[in-house]
């Protein structure tokens, strides 16, 4: 049932099928915290934002995999320039998702080594990635691959 | 019939406070062996009893020997699933765990001890668990919420060096699986091609799915529903399982080939058997939805004290055979037919562990008691005393196979100790009262 799975920049035509698991993945957030509550009602702006930054191919690597003609998860980076450090780029991961019948069949692995081999043609060194604090088996996954914490946000609603 | 129920239900209440009353407490420790005298004490006690000390403390094996630690079981609960009534706390939970104490030896010959504990995570719990094995020749863990218990079942299951059950999980599937053996048999359909719904996803259910899994069912042809609806991947709800019920989210994930969406009726269409622990009110389960499984449909309606759909009802829609939790219909799945004879077996095996292959087989054994099933006879009943150590000698040998035992025999071998075992308690016990 589960075919070979291809990775591929994201094109305009994946908005929906991408926006869709994005929502799943911010549903998952609002599991480790009330402060990611999702809000009702702004697809049209999601779908928006998401047309511009898959435009803007300067500032954002957005990937997605495919079985077929199915949308089986994604992967979006901001690229980002690093003032004060060395090496003077990162691509920070801020969406990565992977429909619940492809995990752990390295999906996530694949979207995950596409972005860096995209990242090191244009000499971006450093891949960061942002995920909720409790989310531990995000944290696994990511130390199961040598990555390690880096900076953390506090957060309080005045 | 409601009416009926009610009232017997109000006298059962009122006896249980009478009997609690009366007797303050239901077991008690008594000597097994003679005293003749204070003189005994030298060698039941001090000076004599460091010598067996020393001996154990060369070799902590020697404890199933030398001690009561081959007969003994641990109750552990920590109060917040006691029954239907929920979350009530260790104390409360006391009066439970006596009576299952008493079931454990009527039935199993066993010493079960209730052991209700004071903690405040998994953690605590396991920490306690651990410390308190030295007495213990297996755990049954009791009334705990889930999906605490299979986090507790399965850690404790793989750190332990004795055998470790969640009744309210292991006993209750194991039932399950013999009934569904019978059932299907008598039917006449292959367990390969059985289409098989779990109504209610709760510790029983989801153990049950593991089970049938072991037992050569097809993953694939099972589908589970829980409150929100049928289970599959695409559910929204999904991926917080991943974190929260990892072994529903597997469920979830596994089951379903056909990923069948939505409404309980959907899976029910075409169905072979299902298997429902659910809301306790007849009528959850609907007519038409038993109406349009397959020809010779099996309904396990199991919610206490009412089922999800009378047995009548259930018939009248086509059911060919129905079974419920309860013993004034014919079928009763009851998981008191399973846990005293496990136990027996993993305990004269002196087992290091109790695996769904070692259920399968007490499933099996089960089944096979009943000699010549029939649609208002799929399961033993209560009063089927020799059930137990025949189930016992089947879990024995089986611990055998599966290199746990650290005692070995035959089937006829194990049936023969644990006959005797089962036999000379009740002789106590009827000595004990005069009977």
């Amino acid at each position: 049932m589960i075919g070979l799975v291809n990775i591929r920049l994201m094109e305009k035509k994946d908005i929906d099928g991408v926006m869709e698991q994005l929502l799943r993945l911010k549903h998952l957030n609002e599991e480790f915290d009330p402060l990611l509550k999702v809000s009702i009602g702004n697809e049209k702006e999601i779908s928006e934002k998401l047309g511009r930054i898959i435009d803007d191919r300067e500032n954002h690597i957005g990937l997605v995999a495919e079985d077929g003609k199915r949308l089986v998860g994604m992967i979006m980076s901001d690229v980002i320039f690093r003032i004060y450090y060395d090496p003077k780029y990162e691509a920070r991961i801020r969406e990565f998702y992977v429909i619940p019948e492809y995990r752990g069949k390295g999906v996530g692995m694949k979207l995950l080594e596409k972005l860096r081999e995209l990242a090191s043609e244009r000499n971006i060194k450093m891949i960061t990635a942002e995920f909720p604090s409790l989310n531990l088996l995000a944290s696994k996954f990511y130390e199961s691959i040598d990555f390690k914490e880096l900076i953390k946000i506090y957060s309080k609603i005045n | 019939m409601i009416m009926k129920d009610s009232e017997r239900t109000e006298y059962f209440d009122r006896n249980a406070i009478e009997i609690s009353k009366k007797y303050k407490g239901k077991i008690l420790t008594l000597p097994k062996v003679p005293i003749t005298g204070l003189e005994d004490f030298s060698s039941l006690y001090t000076p004599g009893i460091a010598a067996v000390s020393k001996k154990i403390e060369a070799d902590k094996e020697l404890a199933y020997e030398l001690t009561g630690k081959w007969n003994s079981v641990a109750i552990l609960t920590d109060g917040t699933r006691v029954l239907g009534i929920g979350n009530v706390g260790p104390e409360a939970a006391i009066p439970v765990m006596e009576g299952k104490a008493l079931l454990f030896n009527y039935l199993g010959g066993v010493n079960a001890i209730p052991m209700p504990l004071v903690v405040k995570n998994n953690d605590e719990f396991i920490a306690t668990a651990k410390a308190i094995q030295p007495y213990f020749g297996g755990y049954n863990l009791e009334d705990i919420q889930s999906p605490r218990c299979f986090f507790l079942l399965e850690s404790l299951q793989k750190s332990m060096e004795i055998p470790v059950w969640h009744d309210d999980q292991l006993g209750t599937a194991s039932i399950i699986l013999a009934g569904a053996i019978n059932a299907l048999k008598l039917v006449n359909k292959k367990k390969e091609d059985a289409k098989i719904v779990f109504n209610g996803a709760g510790a029983a259910n989801i153990a049950a799915i593991y089970l049938f899994e072991a037992a050569g069912f097809r993953k694939e042809n099972i589908i589970a529903i829980d409150s929100k609806g049928i289970i599959e991947p695409e559910r929204a709800d999904i991926d917080a399982l991943m974190f929260k019920n990892p072994w529903k989210y597997k469920i979830a994930l596994e089951t379903n080939g056909e990923r069948v969406q939505g409404e309980p009726a959907n899976a029910f269409k075409g169905a072979d058997l299902v298997v429902s622990a659910s809301i306790s009110i007849p009528g959850t389960i609907k007519n038409e939805w038993v109406e349009s499984m397959n020809r010779d449909a099996i309904i396990f309606a199991l919610a206490n004290p009412l089922p999800e759909i009378w047995p009548g009802e259930a018939k009248n829609s086509g059911a060919k055979i129905v079974a419920t939790g309860r013993g004034d219909f014919p079928n009763q799945i009851n998981n008191s037919m399973v846990f005293p004879g496990v136990f027996r077996g993993v305990l004269d095996a002196r087992s290091k562990g109790v695996n769904f292959q070692i259920m399968v087989a007490a499933s099996q054994a089960i089944a096979d008691f009943v000699e010549n099933p029939t649609e208002d006879h799929i399961v033993p009943s209560m009063e089927d005393f020799d059930l137990f150590p025949r189930v016992a000698s089947v879990v024995a040998r089986k611990c055998v196979e599966s290199g746990l035992a650290r005692k070995s025999d035959s089937t006829e071998g194990f049936y023969r100790t644990a006959s005797d075992i089962i036999t000379k308690n009740r002789n106590i016990y009827n000595k004990l009262f005069d009977m």
